[in-house]
């Protein structure tokens, strides 16, 4: 159930302090080496310049005004007194905190780095919802668990931190849904996403955003993969003013694998980046990515992908996809797909196309009486059909179907 | 209500090449009526000029069905009418799967203005059961409602899944565009059989088949035959038109083309 606590909030962050942070942090009980890390977050973005991105435009974003929430006032985790049977924890991160302090202690910050670049320091210094899962070796998991952000009303940030730690041999679903009606003026979502799959781990990571207008949503995304592991990996970019995903895929251990999908609709002003990047350590592993952009109105996206591969990374076998689909003239999509390779003995190909609807899949449905708008509907829904028939959980298939629907 | 599909001195460019050059022909209901033609005579153009292709631009003339100028209308209200096209090639629809795109065609026959869609589609269980009928009639695997539409289909799966739209729309007017292309012949005969059976059930269809070949006419008899070359129908005739076709070749209508134009 949501945790909600009469609201409170940090200062605006341009009257923000790292005394008042260490006070909060302290005041919760944190052990003093996360206040210290997040203290020094803190100072990091402060005496930081903002990154410069060529394409996401925060030329409207007003920082200075953004206030952070105090206390947990946007997770709902979705758990089952079964799993506990089973050794599974799955909670949110401030419990895990207090409850399995060593196990956070040891995964905390190992996989997306706090101190990148401004606004991973920024979600470092000031993170308070989250969900932790922690899955033991050799588990398996078969119920998708779902953890929901949303944000509280009247509130201008949220900066969630999920931990999700698979052990070897273990297998688990893992949803993570950020949702929000249209916001006035603005918001500011970071949230921060920690993946470990163990050996002959497998890990289905959904990971769904569907903010309501006016939210920025600037979120940083790592999995780190062990030998034989196995990453399927679901995105939807739906919702949001803007969005700005830098996600990696690290597959360290020989015979990893990732199978990426994601599903990108931009349509009315909104500016949707996603940057995925697989970085191949371990020999013979497999990357498979294929992302579906769809484009209306004046919207904009951009799939900024790269696949690299190490000069460890042998027998490595990749394929790059990108598709984008434009409903309107004034719309525009950026593919920027990269490759980088270090090693001699590799496969790798990337494919990208862009254009409009079909004249001829247009005319042969409406030869069968279906009317224009919904042709354009049914081939829009088909063109991410391969994403959606692959969430596992059928109410957020349909809360993504209606989404796309209300975008058409 | 004139039932008769009637085409008057039908006039179609294709980027400012004439393809059509005055094509005079009548459908009636009740009707098989066979076109039979060269490659580029300008039957598939025909054809797709009918359903309303956006490509075919029409320089002259009419097409009459059911009191209306069929080709002042869009393609999904020629539907509406009664029309149905069975393609040469079938266009896939990737995502869209043939139980969700029949349904969707069915439930679109059925809207009418004013009414909420919710109140006029088809029972889920009524529609299913009159597919999983036909699609067994047809010969069609029942794995293929959850396949997406012609993705991955050979060329006998897509035709036999044209069929099954058309026994599923249940069209007054069926123009059949080389149905018999890429067919073998045990695939020819399911899906003649399946027009057959679709005609007897419907007496009053109409039926334009176009086809280069006669082979086709031995499985799906017409009641009239038309010849067409160079944009033109050249000859009328009854089914011994296609047999005398077969026998001799277009070459000879050809040659009495030629020698009518001189004069």
């Amino acid at each position: 159930m949501p945790v909600n606590n009469t609201i409170t909030t940090f200062p605006p962050l341009a009257e923000l302090t790292d005394e008042r942070i260490i006070e909060v942090a302290r005041a919760a009980g944190e052990p003093e080496w996360l206040v210290e890390l997040r203290a020094a977050a803190w100072r990091h973005f402060a005496e930081n310049e903002p990154p410069y991105w060529r394409r996401t435009d925060l030329s409207k974003f007003k920082a200075e005004q953004v206030t952070a929430p105090v206390g947990i006032q946007g997770t709902t985790i979705q758990s089952d007194a079964k799993l506990a049977a089973q050794g599974v924890i799955f909670t949110t991160l401030a419990t895990a905190l207090r409850d399995h302090e060593a196990l956070v202690k040891q995964y905390l910050g190992t996989a997306v780095d706090p101190l990148a670049h401004k606004f991973t320091a920024l979600h470092a210094a000031l993170w308070q919802d989250g969900a932790f899962l922690y899955v033991p070796k050799n588990v398996a998991v078969e119920l998708p668990l779902l953890a929901i952000f949303t944000l509280a009303e009247g509130n201008h940030a949220t900066f969630p931190h999920n931990l999700i730690v698979v052990e070897r041999g273990a297998s688990v679903t893992f949803i993570e849904e950020y949702i929000s009606r249209d916001v006035d003026d603005q918001s500011l979502a970071a949230p921060a996403t920690e993946i470990f799959v163990g050996d002959n781990a497998t890990l289905r990571f959904v990971t769904a955003q569907t903010w309501g207008k006016g939210v920025y949503h600037i979120s940083s995304q790592r999995a780190r993969v062990g030998r034989d592991g196995s990453v399927e990996w679901i995105a939807l970019n739906l919702g949001a003013r803007l969005q700005h995903v830098e996600a990696e895929t690290t597959l360290e251990g020989n015979g990893s694998r990732v199978d990426w999908v994601a599903a990108t609709f931009a349509d009315d002003s909104q500016s949707l980046l996603t940057a995925p990047l697989v970085r191949h350590v371990g020999t013979n592993a497999e990357s498979h990515l294929d992302f579906k952009t769809v484009v209306d109105d004046t919207g904009y996206t951009t799939f900024d992908g790269m696949v690299k591969i190490e000069r460890s990374g042998q027998g490595t076998n990749s394929r790059l996809e990108e598709h984008a689909l434009h409903l309107s003239p004034k719309a525009r999509s950026d593919s920027i797909p990269g490759l980088q390779i270090d090693a001699n003995d590799v496969k790798a190909g990337h494919a990208s196309t862009s254009g409009q609807v079909d004249d001829e899949q247009l005319f042969y449905m409406l030869s069968r009486g279906i009317k224009r708008d919904e042709a354009v509907h049914m081939i829009v829904t088909g063109f991410f059909e391969p994403v959606l028939d692959r969430v596992p959980l059928e109410e957020l298939r349909e809360r993504a179907a209606a989404v796309i629907a209300s975008k058409i | 209500m004139n039932t008769e599909l009637m085409i008057k001195n039908l006039r179609v460019s294709i980027k400012d090449k004439e393809i059509l050059k005055g094509v005079n022909l009548t459908v009636t209901p009740g009707a098989i009526h066979a076109i039979m033609g060269p490659n580029g005579s300008g039957k598939s153009t025909l054809a797709y000029t009918l359903m309303g292709h956006p490509s075919y631009t029409v320089t002259g003339g009419e097409a009459w069905y059911k009191g209306q100028n069929i080709l002042e209308l869009e393609a999904d209200d020629r539907s509406k009418l009664g029309l149905f096209l069975a393609f040469q090639y079938p266009v896939a629809i990737p995502g869209v799967t043939v139980a969700n795109f029949l349904r969707s065609a069915v439930n679109a026959h059925r809207a009418e203005d004013g009414v909420d869609p919710k109140q006029s589609s088809i029972p889920v269980a009524q529609f299913r059961k009159d597919l999983r009928e036909k699609m067994a009639a047809l010969e069609i695997d029942e794995s293929f409602v959850r396949r997406y539409l012609n993705e991955g289909f050979s060329g006998g799966e897509k035709k036999r899944v044209e069929i099954l739209q058309m026994a599923i729309l249940k069209p007054n007017m069926a123009i059949m565009d080389e149905t018999d292309s890429g067919l073998d012949i045990d695939a020819l005969k399911v899906v003649a059989q399946g027009v057959n059976t679709l005609f007897s059930q419907q007496p009053d269809m109409g039926v334009l088949v176009i086809t280069h070949y006669q082979r086709l006419l031995n499985y799906i008899k017409p009641h009239f035959v038309s010849v067409m070359m160079d944009g033109r129908i050249v000859r009328d005739g009854g089914p011994e038109l296609a047999l005398e076709l077969e026998e001799k070749g277009y070459d000879f209508l050809r040659e009495e083309g030629f020698s009518d134009a001189g004069k």
